[in-house]
């Protein structure tokens, strides 16, 4: 676990830096049709405005792929899943994000093919928005989505609550319900002073 | 935390009410429990005669296993002729009402266990079952025991959901219980997966007189041949077997055993759907979190305020 | 009659409406000729790109890593095919992997001070980005098995986590701390260089 965690800065840092030198855009208008501006990376109709992609990888099942044109850049992230469960929660966290592209400015509504999630930043996007900030953005959304999985992954197979008294047989069944929402409260008090919890159904005012 | 009780709170409600000597009113009440189960509470001849019927999908079946005998037994005096529509029916006079107040609140009790009752007719069936054959297969070593002491009853399938059912098969030396169980996305599967996984933990770690808990997506063995299991392979149905060893089988602890197990299938649907409403709104949170990140790269612009000569303020547009 | 016949025939058993029409017009922009865009490469044989490897080895076993590395960079097989440059990767990478990480930086800024020095870290730089595509790559066209199966029965896989390729998860974090040393010593325009050269690795 130590040497994961070691090796995540290095990773962070590097897809920092190849972000960094990407995100240089500038305004170009189509060349296959007239008062077009689209972004080229994804109309891939004119191959002289496309750069070398870059894949900046911390093993086979954490990468990103880069993928800088004149006025675009499209990144994909491809997010580590260890087993089946990580691996719906990954699913079920990246729809709920594309599904709500529209807010998100920069977030792609599919990924591309192979990776969990693509952002496509074009040459509008840095101009009204800081590029240090946007690759912070990218940086941060890289750590936050593998703690978020991990703690949603903690949460639903958290295993060490039962406290069970031997002579208990089928009261296991009751167990169950013990755990399951016990730790639907402890978490929430402990992670998250604010949380919701799905008892409520809702924030509080 | 949510325990559920095994018997219905609306009715154990009503009658509580009734019983404890208000003026006797008219009642005509639908009420809805697991397992499509629905009640009727009313009172149909006069105010104090109060008639609860029950109405379960699965009464025929639950009728082959002896379902009429153990509601006889339980409600002997109280059972009157079934109302149109249901399928069982106890009539309660309140002018003839046990004198002593412990007589009435078991009334109560027994009553809103109706349900439960007439779902534990396939399960005591089986138990006797198991004792009868646990009996035999006692006279024989193991190696020369008959054939139909070996192989165990004919499975009693309980179809008490439209898409799911409920299997129990005796033998001389434990009685099986499988929930098929229909995961509507394979999130539910998952998740369904894990929180069977920690049956089958804490039995290793702590509980060890717990039942047997084993989890598959494909028709175990013991349902082989029977008919209405679908094979399709498709894994959208899980089956949760229970194996219930002798010790869970004796006298005084079958009443418990039945109850718990009854409501096995709420408590597992529960947790999974609290564990993705829980998840949902961490997601909601978290992307609300993203979102300000992404907001701090736009460019604040400030409304600066300023002065005319004059001392008068005013405000710049855009920046 | 008949021509609206082989019109519908034809797209049958081809949806001209995916077509692209651009990719068969010569004039379209979509077919510009990238390989005016550089110098024309002399093409690089297998047995010299082995030759090459087996000096660059020498070298390394004869404790010159710099010169080696150096060496590697150098002859970069610009002309090559995908064959010949797969074969020069493993050997910059074999030779990145056998330099110890005390001894990065020092050598790169040395490299870099000489003349050429920011060219051969511009191809090391490519080389980087190429090592951690190539095994990603690679990992893919393994096939879904990374992704996890579900299973019928039993909970074996539960708990524990696959098997994940520690040498690749090593090999990648090699790459990833020769990164860092090349941006902090050739800045940050060397990934630019990488991303903008025709001369690929």
């Amino acid at each position: 676990m130590s040497q994961q965690s070691q090796s995540l800065r290095p990773y962070l840092q590097c897809v920092r830096s190849s972000l960094t030198s990407a995100l240089c855009l500038s305004n170009f208008a189509s060349q296959t049709s007239e008062r077009h501006n689209v972004p080229e990376i994804e109309a891939q109709t004119s191959p002289e405005v496309l750069l070398n992609p870059l894949t900046v990888a911390r093993n086979e099942n954490e990468r990103v792929l880069i993928e800088p044109s004149i006025n675009s850049v499209r990144i994909s992230i491809k997010i580590k899943q260890a087993d089946e469960i990580e691996h719906i929660l990954v699913h079920k966290f990246t729809r709920f994000l594309t599904q709500r592209a529209e807010a998100f400015f920069i977030l792609r509504r599919k990924p591309v093919k192979g990776y969990d999630i693509s952002f496509l930043i074009t040459n509008f996007h840095t101009e009204e928005m800081l590029k240090h900030k946007l690759v912070d953005f990218i940086i941060q959304f890289m750590e936050e989505v593998d703690k978020e999985i991990s703690e949603m992954k903690l949460f639903v197979s958290l295993q060490k609550y039962l406290v069970g008294d031997t002579a208990l047989t089928l009261r296991i069944v009751e167990c169950t319900g013990k755990i399951c929402c016990g730790v639907v409260l402890d978490t929430d008090v402990e992670t998250q002073p604010r949380g919701v919890q799905p008892k409520d159904g809702g924030r509080n005012k | 935390m949510l325990l559920l009780d095994y018997q219905n709170v609306l009715i154990q409600s009503v009658l509580t009410e009734r019983f404890s000597g208000v003026p006797p009113v008219n009642i005509d009440q639908t009420v809805s429990d697991f397992d499509g189960v629905t009640f009727h509470i009313s009172t149909p001849e006069s105010k104090s005669k109060i008639l609860v019927s029950i109405q379960v999908r699965c009464y025929n079946e639950l009728l082959k296993y002896g379902a009429q005998q153990i509601l006889e037994r339980e409600y002997g005096p109280y059972v009157v002729a079934p109302e149109a529509g249901y399928n069982f029916s106890v009539q309660v006079d309140l002018d003839s009402l046990p004198d002593d107040k412990e007589a009435r609140d078991d009334l109560i009790r027994r009553v809103s266990l109706l349900k439960r009752n007439a779902m534990a007719a396939p399960f005591e069936n089986a138990f006797d079952e198991y004792h009868k054959l646990s009996e035999e297969a006692s006279k024989f070593t193991s190696e020369e025991a008959p054939q139909g002491v070996q192989e165990g009853g004919e499975v009693k399938a309980i179809h008490y959901r439209d898409e799911e059912a409920i299997y129990i098969k005796a033998s001389h030396d434990r009685v099986t219980v499988i929930f098929s169980t229909i995961f509507r996305e394979e999130t539910d599967r998952v998740f369904g997966k894990v929180f069977i996984q920690e049956f089958v933990d804490a039995r290793r770690r702590a509980i060890q007189n717990a039942p047997q808990v084993l989890f598959r997506t494909d028709p175990p063995l013991e349902l082989q041949g029977v008919p209405g299991v679908n094979n399709n392979g498709g894994g959208e149905i899980g089956y949760v077997t229970f194996v219930l060893f002798p010790r869970h089988l004796t006298r005084q602890r079958r009443d418990d055993v039945i109850s718990h197990i009854q409501t096995f299938r709420d408590y597992f649907h529960y947790h999974i759907k609290a564990s993705k409403a829980y998840i949902h709104s961490r997601m909601r949170r978290r992307t609300a979190d993203f979102l300000q990140v992404l907001r701090r790269a736009r460019p604040e612009n400030e409304e600066k305020e300023r002065k005319t000569a004059s001392g008068r303020t005013f405000k710049v547009q855009g920046s | 009659m008949s021509i609206i016949q082989q019109v519908s025939t034809a797209s049958l058993s081809d949806n001209w409406r995916t077509i692209n029409i651009d990719a068969l017009d010569p004039e379209s922009s979509s077919n510009f000729d990238t390989t005016t865009l550089h110098p024309a490469f002399a093409p690089v044989s297998d047995a010299e790109i082995r030759n090459v490897g087996q000096q660059v080895k020498q070298l390394l076993r004869g404790g010159d890593a710099e010169g080696a590395l150096r060496g590697a960079l150098e002859s970069a097989p610009y002309g090559g095919d995908a064959g010949v440059k797969e074969v020069h990767l493993q050997t910059v990478t074999e030779v990145l992997q056998s330099i110890k990480a005390s001894d990065m930086t020092p050598m790169l800024q040395r490299i870099f001070k000489t003349e050429g020095g920011s060219d051969a870290l511009d191809v090391l730089m490519k080389y980087l980005y190429k090592g951690m595509g190539a095994s990603s790559t690679r990992a893919l066209s393994r096939g879904s098995t990374l992704t996890p199966q579900s299973t019928g029965a039993g909970f074996s896989q539960m708990g524990g986590r696959p098997p994940a390729n520690e040498s690749s998860g090593s090999a990648m974090s090699v790459l990833l701390s020769w990164h860092e040393k090349v941006v902090d010593v050739a800045g940050l325009g060397c990934v630019g260089r990488c991303m903008t050269d025709w001369r690929k690795v």
